[in-house]
């Protein structure tokens, strides 16, 4: 028996599940890939103070561990989910159902496909790759090299592909890539100290508390060389280099350079399916395809349907530190409803019994522990 | 049959719109002629007395009176309008034959063969009068049946197949009602006289039926002069309603016939084009603007009745367009209205030459086979990539024209107007075309392909790169697999509709893939939403176009959408929805 089910095992559902197993809840985590923690684990290093993100999932999976109460079930999905008064019964890709009192959606987000932005070459050009790529290729302790094999000598980040561009349907800021960039650039200085790199950007967002030092730190300390302009076309010429073409708008020039790689920052949409999920569940979904949360200010993480919660970049673009203070709060969201908040008054009295019985019991543990 | 009378004063209303009518068309007759130039009008006298004229009338009985066009695209819509239209000149033609037999020495007052009944009365039953009264009676039913349709077709229109049809103003409205007013009143009018008169079974029937509850003698003359009323009014509110088509299509015809078309400016034939339209509003579904966007209001149509009246913002209707061609292919009269459309958007108003020093001064090039890619092959680099491998495995002696760059085909500028801005262009792009010594140019984009035949005046065949691949491919120069995959193939406006190159596309398609089949091709293809035709539309709605198109396009749930159109692969990608590829792409999958 479980109280809460959670969509999504990234970095929110972990949290959250972790943070709703230690109020007492039995929680079930269904996780679409075949290993949790999304989206992080598959990075390197993170903003602005490049700690490992391997060791940040695996911190946080050991917290979970911690309580027992969770269960993870890796490649899985949810197939059907039908309302029974005031509780959920859900069908697993599996075959096994479940019934919850409250569902937390965590689906989070995708990596904008950058193919779909021909112009740029991705999928076309060899030394044309996403952040996400050159973030793996930092992962593997390797020196980044071009197709051919070489050390790049000029390297270019190109900012807001597929982010703040109608012409690919996204008008939405996906908010971490102007910090990734900055980091990634500074990476790649550090690795090649003699190599120009350039980031072509439409506005820099260095919205959080440490960006701005990162920032400066990439001007003075790295010589990252910002170009303020979008990039109209990427060509390859003979050699493989990627000759890119964007306005210096600060100068009121036309600019054409010849690259070894040009890195494009991949924006991020919906995660796959969310519309799928959000009708089998009736929330709502926005325009630009994330989810809409009940109010966006005082119930950021209810929905419009009882008992449907959200947390993390299920709900728009979102930092690590955003999406686990979301995830805490989602976690809080739920056991108000499930304590104050079930109608059926058996029911109720049902859980919050369970609930205290386990709550002595962490105790007791804890207490004994300390012994 | 006995002559009763030979006038009444209620001949008065129908003699003054007829008058008036008829001075209206003469004079409009000539001034349109007049507007043609000069070559144009030898044209038409050419064709008056030529095999022409025969074609002519043959086009007029099937289309102004049977409606062919209109049958073709749906059955009940057709007979609707054929009934209308087919009936009431059968009633002319039968009144006036009528006249002749019966009457000859009336055959010069104009009013006699519409009123005949009343000034008639019959002395004996000859098998003549009662099988042209049945005839005359069969024709009245026709009309009625039609406009009992029209009718309903105001209250549910989809029963025509026409999800919308147009709103119509008050000139359109006064003639509308009188027309359907016309044969109901000449109904009661004859059924009232069919005592006197003799009548066959709808208004000898009809007359009977009255004659059990009215005085029949009492209702004739009001009943006449309701009758000629209506007619008058009709006329009357003609010149200021759609009605003008019917004689300004049968004009139109034969202006057509005579090899006559739309040039430049929307004086004469493009006027004549204007007051042809019927404002059927079969465009309106055409258009897929209004289909998936919701735009309706916009439509050709209403862009019509605007600039026949000249009132509203007629270049900003004329710039909300896609111009992809769907409502010209729709028309069931044949109006260009696309050309109309393009000959309101003239404006010099931003670029001037002096903006366009920037050119890069012109590089020889010298080749076999000149290669333009186009700016929206550059925003595809997949198409160009694969059209290079083509070229190589070709072995073919080619060059990119527009290799660093390039410059701009003119089609854009010329589509929002900057005729002077395109020349520059056109001029600039015909020096690289001329001094290449090249055979043959090859375009990938068929927006630059269109441009490249109809307004340059090149020496050398121009292709569209699925033409040439389709000759590279029966020449043996490239050899192709079968790549397994099922496609549907996407026309290009401007490749198929808008070029008419339907075919090539497909014979390389079919050697390559499982071809599909969809309802949308050929000359019912959709546009992709992302025309340069319109720089009106926003991204949510050309967002909304695509999609639609897409949605329809892969309803049977093809591998891949297959077109040959840079900026239809570009629309399609941005929607997101299903992978899209060219066709150059999927040869070169196929000839690995």
């Amino acid at each position: 028996m479980y109280d809460v089910a959670v969509i999504g095992a990234g970095i929110a559902g972990i949290e959250a599940a972790t943070q709703l197993a230690q109020m007492g809840y039995e929680v079930l985590v269904v996780e679409k890939d075949g290993r949790a923690g999304g989206h992080v684990a598959g990075w390197d290093r993170l903003f602005p103070f490049r700690r490992n993100a391997a060791g940040l999932t695996a911190e946080m999976l050991k917290m979970m561990d911690r309580g027992k109460a969770v269960n993870i079930l890796a490649g899985t999905t949810v197939a059907d989910v039908q309302r029974d008064g005031q509780q959920f019964r859900i069908w697993l890709s599996d075959g096994q159902g479940i019934t919850v009192s409250a569902v937390l959606i965590a689906t989070g987000f995708k990596l904008f496909d950058a193919r779909r932005k021909e112009e740029y070459g991705y999928g076309i050009y060899d030394n044309v790759i996403t952040s996400a790529d050159l973030e793996q290729m930092f992962a593997s302790g390797k020196p980044v090299v071009t197709k051919k094999g070489e050390r790049p000598k000029r390297v270019a980040f190109i900012h807001c592909v597929g982010s703040r561009d109608e012409k690919v349907n996204n008008r939405h800021c996906s908010k971490v890539c102007c910090a990734t960039a900055v980091k990634q650039a500074c990476e790649i200085k550090q690795m090649y100290p003699d190599a120009e790199v350039y980031c072509f950007y439409m506005d820099l967002r260095m919205f959080d508390r440490h960006f701005e030092t990162m920032y400066l730190d990439a001007q003075a300390q790295y010589g990252v060389i910002f170009v303020r302009g979008r990039l109209s076309e990427a060509a390859e010429s003979i050699d493989g280099r990627v000759t890119v073409k964007a306005e210096d708008t600060l100068m009121g020039k036309m600019l054409k350079i010849s690259v070894d790689m040009a890195v494009l920052m991949a924006g991020m949409e919906a995660a796959e399916e969310t519309d799928k999920l959000a009708a089998m569940l009736k929330v709502t979904v926005g325009k630009d395809g994330f989810l809409n949360p009940a109010d966006e200010c005082l119930q950021s993480n209810f929905t419009r349907e009882k008992g449907v919660f959200v947390a993390g970049a299920c709900t728009g673009p979102k930092t690590i530190p955003e999406t686990l203070a979301d995830a805490r709060a989602a976690a809080v969201s739920i056991d108000g409803y499930i304590r104050v908040g079930s109608e059926e008054k058996s029911l109720r009295e049902e859980i919050i019994g369970k609930i205290r019985n386990k709550r002595e019991e962490i105790r007791s543990r804890r207490s004994r522990s300390e012994e | 049959m006995r002559q009763r009378f030979i006038y009444d004063p209620f001949v008065l209303p129908f003699m003054a719109g007829f008058v008036f009518i008829i001075i209206y068309l003469v004079a409009g007759i000539i001034s349109a002629i007049r507007e043609l130039p000069c070559e144009d009008r030898k044209k038409l006298g050419k064709s008056i007395f030529s095999r022409k004229i025969f074609v002519s009338a043959r086009e007029i009985f099937m289309e102004c009176l049977i409606h062919r066009r209109i049958f073709r695209r749906n059955r009940m819509l057709g007979f609707m309008h054929m009934s209308i239209a087919f009936g009431w000149f059968l009633l002319i033609v039968l009144g006036h034959i009528e006249v002749r037999l019966y009457c000859p020495e009336r055959v010069n007052l104009p009013y006699f063969p519409i009123f005949f009944r009343y000034f008639m009365m019959e002395t004996d039953s000859t098998l003549k009068g009662s099988l042209l009264f049945f005839l005359m009676d069969a024709a009245l039913l026709m009309v009625l049946t039609g406009i009992g349709l029209a009718l309903y077709k105001r209250i549910n229109s989809r029963l025509m197949g026409m999800r919308r049809t147009t709103k119509l103003k008050l000139g359109d409205r006064i003639a509308m009602y009188t027309l359907w007013a016309v044969f109901p009143l000449r109904l009661l009018a004859e059924s009232f006289t069919s005592g006197i008169s003799g009548g066959s079974f709808l208004t000898r029937g009809f007359g009977l039926v009255f004659e059990s509850f009215v005085s029949n003698e009492a209702l004739i003359r009001p009943a006449w002069w309701a009758y000629s009323v209506a007619l008058g009014t009709f006329f009357l509110a003609m010149p200021v309603s759609r009605y003008m088509h019917i004689p300004a299509e049968m004009l139109l015809i034969v202006l057509r016939n005579a090899g006559i078309k739309s040039k430049k400016t929307n004086a004469g034939y493009g006027n004549i084009e204007l007051y042809s339209c019927s404002r059927c509003g079969i465009c309106i579904d055409a258009c897929q603007m209004s289909a998936a966007a919701r735009l309706d209001r916009k439509t050709t149509v209403y862009f019509m009745r605007m600039l026949r009246r000249q009132e509203g913002d007629i270049e900003a209707a004329a710039r909300q367009c896609l111009m992809c061609g769907r409502c010209v292919q729709a028309c069931p009269v044949g109006i260009d209205s696309c050309r109309l459309k393009q000959n309101v958007r003239r404006s010099e108003s931003f670029f001037s030459p002096v903006q366009y020093r920037y050119f890069p001064p012109t590089e020889t090039i010298r080749t076999d086979v000149l290669y333009f890619a186009g700016c929206m092959t550059h925003l595809t680099p997949g198409i160009g990539k694969a059209m290079q491998t083509i070229f190589g495995r070709a072995g073919v002696n080619y060059r990119m024209m527009d290799e660093g760059g390039g410059i701009c085909c003119g089609r854009p500028l010329m589509l929002s107007g900057q005729e002077k801005s395109a020349a520059i262009m056109i001029e600039k792009n015909t020096d690289i075309i001329l001094q290449s010594n090249a055979e043959l140019l090859v375009a990938s984009c068929p927006v630059c392909y269109k441009i490249f035949n109809e307004e340059y005046s090149l020496p050398i065949p121009v292709m569209h790169h699925t033409q040439y691949i389709e000759q590279l491919i029966d020449r043996g120069a490239v050899t192709v697999g079968h790549t397994g995959l099922s496609a549907v193939y996407h026309d290009p406006c401007d490749l198929g509709r808008n070029s008419g190159v339907y075919n090539p596309p497909r014979q390389v398609l079919r050697q390559v893939a499982n071809l599909m089949d969809t309802s949308h091709e050929r000359g019912e293809g959709l546009c992709c939403g992302g025309s340069v035709g319109n720089a009106v539309l926003t991204g949510d709605q050309r967002r909304k176009i695509a999609r639609d198109a897409l949605y329809k396009l892969t309803g049977e749930k093809p591998d891949i959408l297959v077109t040959a159109c840079p900026l239809c692969k570009k629309t399609f990608a941005g929607a997101g929805l299903q992978q899209v590829e060219d066709i150059a792409q999927v040869v070169v999958k196929a000839m690995e």
